[in-house]
């Protein structure tokens, strides 16, 4: 009886213009990550998001989709790498950031708006042909959403930002699926030429294929102290797809995971830290 | 025994220089500048393509219409200084001692006190000693036409021993011109009288006794000629044999980066303000690079049409002098504060610094690079806002939102010291913390039904509030309904009383289930003057 390699060997022979190495495991790409600073996710993620690629966390407001996004670039910035948050509905809260320890001189927040008062060309009421020709540029330029695009857009193409947040945390699914997918694909091959982590926020996933991770956010539960305080919460992570493992595998990867955040004034906490 | 050697640059026609200088589009046109007040406007300048129209100096407004294609410019006092300086900029690169030769020498047919401003620039350089710096004398004559000419400037060089020789034979040539030492009289000879700037009695005077060159001049014998003119005589025949003695007077050059450009007619087109600002900044940036300098900042002044002014100032990163980095940064500077009218006339001014050197390391953590992240950022101004790009800096207050926008910069955070916390912290677990996502501006909420919390809270605690809390149950803000499943709170908050812009409100933590059947946290705030409600924040 040939052995299971000369049988291999015989079949790939076989079918060598068809399918060239038929049955030999294909070398899986090895992709550098960069750890979210959560030990239950990393180890879900076998060592973080994937670094110069798309990572999407998905999950319904209070999901704790911010808040791991978070701690993210707070681990970023530990590190002194320049991050960049794009903020479409301008919800990012900067004291939640420093409560998280992201440090705020290393993070570039772009704040979009909308246009219809947007620029300095729109306000007094001058009518020279000069101004005039600017207003008329911003009235037709873009939207919040289109904004954003266009400023994740530059930062990649610029490179140098270890990581880039695109928040679509509060835009209507409707409205973010209509994102083309040449633009998830452009992102991504930029992300991946400047070694750039662009992490999007969402309710659904929008990147579709683009995407290298897609995490699924839920909230779990809520722990209330003395009945009086909001005391944390316990957040489920649960892995939706992941095109390249950074390590081989050898043995079946957890599909979930929990954490917990506390709040910033839980004082027994802080003194457990 | 030698006298020293001097250079003279001379400049002739500078009203026109001046004002052609920055327009690279004009000067392949013929073009006059006028000086005077209308309707008695007289042609004052003008270049060599006028001139071989068949223009010349002294010509009426009229008369330089009735020629066809001949471009008519108004002479412009800001520029001929601005102009001046900087050709003061390139000769001072030789040599620090400089005298202004150019005193006396108005347009030829000036008409009016106010219009006798020099009409050439020209300065004679003391270039004893930089033999071994710029070389022989001839190729000292062309490196300095050479950089005057990169200037925008059409110059005569002429080196001699002799400074009034100098002078004399720079301000009657076109090119460059060397003369040999004991060579003055020979060289001056063939000049005409006229470059003694002798007043019109003894100019007729030579004229009646035919002559009409220096060389004649200086043939005559001294004691008669003095007997006949008087003892002034004995000077000229000096400066015609290239014998006058002379004491330079340097002058301080002060060194002022500022390009100046007047407009024919009001500029509305940004483009077109930046084709002439593109000229200027390659001029500024060579001469703060003559000097191993950089431009650190660079402000724009515009003079508008109707009497306004507007500016805009940029800083870049780093100190540079790359011309189209520096243009981009004013075009988008210019795109987003546009001034309100047509432009006039265009100031650009720019603070010299260090040249930057920027030491990368290869295990130093990727950082976008200084001149890109500039552009990126002043395109990403241009396109949410000014205020709203930038780092956030908490501000020391119990106010919700208390926080303001700062530029960002990676200069700034590379001048931080590397230091082993910074390690150690990359190395620590960060604390998780839920993180809020505000709701701005907060959205008014109606509440559909409130709890007196009498029944839950402690006695004690009730009576401090000093009347009862309300605890919410369920409300809308507009879009959905939540009913709530638990509300922890209230939690007081109050400050700048004694201001205008103080608050008093109550914050609830609320666990709330929305139509869909979706549960969210979210932050309530009750405004205790107003009593009104606002949904503030989601936890996430």
């Amino acid at each position: 009886m040939p052995s299971a390699a000369a049988l291999r060997l015989e079949i790939e022979h076989a079918l060598e213009r068809r399918f060239p190495a038929a049955l030999s495991p294909v070398p899986r790409t090895i992709r550098e990550v960069a750890a979210t600073g959560i030990a239950s996710v990393d180890e879900l993620l076998q060592g973080g998001l994937p670094v110069g690629a798309i990572s999407e966390l998905t999950g319904n407001p209070s999901s704790g989709r911010t808040s791991l996004a978070l701690q993210f670039v707070a681990r970023r910035t530990l590190e002194e790498r320049p991050c960049a948050w794009v903020d479409v509905q301008d919800a990012f809260d900067p004291e939640s950031a420093a409560a998280n320890e992201v440090r705020l001189r290393w993070l570039l927040w772009i704040r979009c708006r909308d246009t219809a008062n947007a620029g300095p060309a729109a306000e007094g009421g001058a009518s020279a042909p000069l101004e005039r020709g600017a207003r008329r540029k911003a009235r037709s330029s873009w939207g919040r959403l289109d904004q954003a695009l266009r400023a994740t857009d530059l930062l990649l193409q610029a490179g140098g930002f270890s990581s880039v947040v695109l928040d679509l945390g509060d835009t209507a699914p409707e409205q973010a699926n209509r994102i083309p997918s040449a633009t998830w694909f452009r992102y991504r091959q930029a992300a991946e030429r400047t070694q750039c982590s662009l992490v999007v926020l969402g309710r659904r996933a929008y990147a579709q294929s683009a995407a290298a991770v897609v995490l699924e956010c839920s909230a779990q539960r809520a722990e209330q102290a003395s009945g009086t305080v909001l005391r944390d919460f316990t957040f489920a992570v649960r892995r939706g797809r992941e095109r390249h493992a950074p390590v081989e595998i050898t043995t079946r990867k957890p599909v979930a995971a929990t954490w917990q955040a506390n709040a910033a004034w839980d004082a027994e906490t802080e003194r457990r830290a | 025994m030698s006298q020293g050697l001097y250079a003279c640059a001379w400049a002739a026609e500078f009203p026109a220089q001046a004002l052609l200088r920055l327009r690279t589009d004009w000067q392949t046109e013929p073009a006059v500048v006028l000086d005077g007040r209308a309707p008695e406007e007289w042609v004052c300048s003008l270049n060599r393509l006028a001139t071989r129209m068949g223009a010349v100096a002294g010509m009426t407004r009229l008369e330089a219409e009735s020629m066809l294609g001949l471009r008519l410019l108004k002479r412009s006092a800001e520029s001929e200084a601005a102009a001046r300086a900087v050709f003061l900029e390139c000769a001072a690169k030789f040599s620090p001692r400089i005298e202004d030769a150019c005193a006396g020498d108005t347009c030829a047919d000036a008409r009016s006190d106010e219009a006798r401003r020099p009409a050439v620039c020209a300065f004679v350089l003391d270039i004893a000693g930089t033999e071994r710096l710029f070389g022989p004398p001839m190729q000292f004559a062309e490196r300095l036409r050479n950089e005057l000419a990169a200037s925008g400037f059409r110059a005569s060089v002429a080196v001699s021993a002799n400074y009034h020789a100098a002078r004399m034979k720079a301000a009657s040539i076109h090119g460059i011109a060397v003369i040999p030492e004991g060579a003055e009289a020979d060289a001056l000879a063939k000049l005409p009288i006229t470059a003694l700037d002798l007043d019109e009695e003894h100019m007729a005077t030579f004229a009646l006794w035919g002559i009409g060159t220096l060389g004649e001049l200086a043939a005559l014998p001294e004691a008669e000629l003095v007997a006949r003119v008087g003892p002034q005589a004995q000077r000229w025949r000096a400066l015609a044999r290239g014998e006058a003695e002379h004491t330079l007077a340097p002058i301080e050059a002060e060194f002022a980066l500022d390009e100046f450009c007047e407009f024919e007619t009001p500029v509305e087109q940004i483009d077109s303000l930046l084709f002439v600002g593109a000229r200027m900044i390659d001029c500024l940036a060579a001469r703060a690079a003559g000097r191993a300098l950089a431009l650190r900042v660079l402000k724009a002044e515009m003079r508008l049409e109707g009497g306004g002014s507007h500016c805009v100032t940029i800083r870049p990163a780093v100190a540079t002098t790359d011309r189209r980095f520096l243009l981009k940064l004013l075009q988008l500077e210019i795109g987003t504060h546009p001034p309100k009218a047509a432009v006039v006339s265009f100031t650009l001014r720019a603070e010299a610094g260090q040249q930057s050197k920027v030491q990368l390391g290869l295990f130093a953590p990727q950082t976008p690079e200084p001149s890109r992240l500039d552009v990126t950022l002043a395109r990403l101004r241009a396109m949410v806002g000014e205020e709203r790009v930038g780092s956030p800096v908490l501000e020391d207050t119990h106010r919700a939102g208390g926080f303001h926008m700062k530029g960002f910069a990676i200069t700034d955070l590379k001048g931080e010291t590397r230091s082993a916390r910074g390690k150690r912290d990359a190395d620590m677990a960060t604390s998780q913390r839920m993180a809020l996502r505000r709701v701005r501006p907060p959205r008014h909420v109606r509440m559909m039904s409130l709890q007196t919390l009498t029944a839950s809270f402690p006695r004690k605690a009730v009576e401090r509030m000093g009347q009862p809390a309300m605890r919410p149950v369920a409300f809308s803000d507009g879009e959905n309904r939540y009913e709530v499943a638990a509300a922890y709170g209230p939690w007081k908050t109050s400050g700048c009383w004694w201001a205008l812009d103080g608050w008093d409100s109550e914050e609830w933590d609320v666990l709330a289930t929305t139509n869909d059947g979706a549960t969210v946290a979210c932050l309530l705030t009750r405004d205790c003057a107003r009593n009104a409600w606002q949904l503030e924040a989601f936890y996430d």
